[in-house]
This record gives C-alpha cells, structure tokens and sequence, in this order.
C-alpha cells in the first residue's frame, strides 16, 4: 500500500507542476509531502473535488486555494482581472482538477489501475474544511507560485 | 488553411474553458462563435442552427450528453454528419483516442493546450474535411 500511496501522489504532484505551466502560465514549486488522518488542519476558500475510481485503487483528489491565490490564477489563466468571485470562474477550479486528475491517470493506468473518467465538483467558502470520505490517511502537498500558494490532497482507501 | 468566416460552436459545461476557447478562437479571427453548456444544449443548438454550423468544438466529460455521445449523434444526422468536429478533453490515453477516431472524430486535443496546438488542429480538421467530401 506504501508504495501504492507514493507512486499515486507522485503521479498528482507532477500532473499539477505541468497542468499550471501548461494552463496557466506558471511555475509552482510543491513542498515536502505531509500524512496525516481525516482531521487535518488543511484548508482553503475553493476546493475542486474528484473521485479516484479504479480497478485496483480508489480514493479522492482535492486540490484548494484561498480566495486570493485563486483570483490571480483564474486572471492570469483567462486573460483578465478578477477582483471578486463570480459563478463564471468558481468552475476554474473544476477545470484545474479536471487536467490535473487527467493528466495523472496516464502514468497511473499504464501501470494498470485502471482509472476511470469522473466529474469533478467545486466548494467555496471561506477557510471550509474537506473530510475525506476514504478509510485511509490523507497526503497533503502545498505549492508555491508567483500567484501565491495552494494545496492538494489525495485520499486512498485501504485496501 | 481554415476559414475565419466560419461559424463555430463551442461545448463544455466549464464557462472558464468556454472562454479560454472563444478568447483564442477570437485571436485567431473568428467572429461567429456559438456556446452550449453540454452535448445536450449542442445537440439542441446544432439542430435549430441555419445556416448549420461549419465546426464543433466540443469537450468530451460532460455532465447529461457527453461529447462522445454528441459527436455520435451528429455523425448519425444526414444534414450535421459532414460537420468538422474536434474533441477537447483531459484524457489522453490511447484507448479513448481510439474510441473517438472509430466515432468519427476529426481531431483530438488534450488539454491544457495553447493557441499554436488549438490552430495546428483546426488545420489538419478542415484538411480532413476537405478530403473527405471531396472539396
């Protein structure tokens, strides 16, 4: 499971490096990956959510900004200044989980877990915190960026 | 070369997507840009369209009709089935090219991409199109 656990959060890690290079424009920098139970203290202003549904694996992916960090991606990512948040761009964060979760699944599955196509979801609220619904612990990765910071968190199930 | 002039439908249920599309759409000069929320919108917009639309630009992962689903219905239609149609999604793994070529997809773009891919695309569907009706 521990290699299992690593070789998934390294997949999300660099899916996310090239998803904001690639998307956005920018370079983000992840910190040291941190376990920890459900109870975490992570949180954020908007969260994009996706289910990891697979043959051999299932679990989560969360990826969460503040209000601020997430207003100058969607800016830079879209052209324009936003100084507040509007239904029209709260999808970004769909959209950046969309990529990411995308990108990762192709070294994933050519390993043969077996991943399938999901819809990602987004939640927004001040400083919320997500629960992770899956039994297992919770791999938290922040970043940093010219645009500010944010983090991901990939929850597996024990198998 | 593709033609400017054309009239173009954009589908993804993500609004940010739908701009990052029109903005370069716009970048490279066209002027008649439609959008639908899902396959399902598109369907219906695809439909009522006259003249009929000269290009889809369609996401795949779609909530209600996908952009696989859509894609098969307009390849189904007498009228939209000649329609150049390229498939935007996040997925990039061999089979699922494979079950959007066997569609009828006219290309296939993986996002994220840029203005240069977008366009690069765009020429190589109309080239197909061309060569498929005979023009």
């Amino acid at each position: 499971m521990k290699d299992v656990a690593s070789g998934f959060i390294q997949a999300f890690v660099d899916a996310t490096i090239y998803a904001f290079k690639a998307q956005v424009g920018v370079d983000v920098v992840p910190g040291k990956v941190i376990v920890c139970d459900q109870h975490n203290e992570y949180s954020g202003d908007i969260s994009g959510i996706i289910s990891i549904v697979g043959d051999k694996v299932n679990g989560s992916f969360v990826i969460s900004f503040t209000e601020e960090t997430f207003l100058k991606v969607m800016s830079k990512m879209l052209g324009e200044a936003f100084t507040s948040l509007t239904p029209d761009i709260l999808d970004g964060a769909s959209e950046m989980t969309n990529i990411i979760f995308g990108k990762s699944k192709v070294p994933l599955n050519e390993k043969g877990f077996g991943i399938k196509m999901a819809l990602p979801t987004v939640v927004s609220g001040k400083n919320h915190h997500l629960s992770s619904l899956c039994n297992g612990p919770v791999a938290v990765v922040k970043f940093e960026s010219d645009l500010g910071g944010f983090l991901i968190k990939i929850g597996l199930n024990r198998l | 070369m593709f033609n400017t002039k054309s009239k173009v439908l954009v589908v993804d249920d993500m609004s940010t997507m739908r701009k990052i599309i029109s903005k370069i759409l716009k970048e490279l000069e066209f002027t008649d840009i439609s959008e639908a929320v899902d396959g399902e919108d598109a369907w219906m917009k695809a439909l009522e369209a006259n003249p009929p639309f000269d290009l889809i630009i369609s996401d795949w992962n779609m909530p209600n009709c996908s952009g696989l689903d859509f894609l098969k219905r307009v390849r189904a239609h007498d009228k939209l089935k000649k329609t150049p149609f390229l498939l935007v999604t996040a997925e990039s793994e061999q089979q699922q090219v494979l079950e959007a070529v066997s569609s009828g997809v006219d290309q296939y773009i993986v996002k994220p991409f840029s203005k240069e891919s977008l366009k690069q695309k765009l020429e190589i569907a109309y080239k197909r199109v061309a060569k498929r009706i005979g023009a």
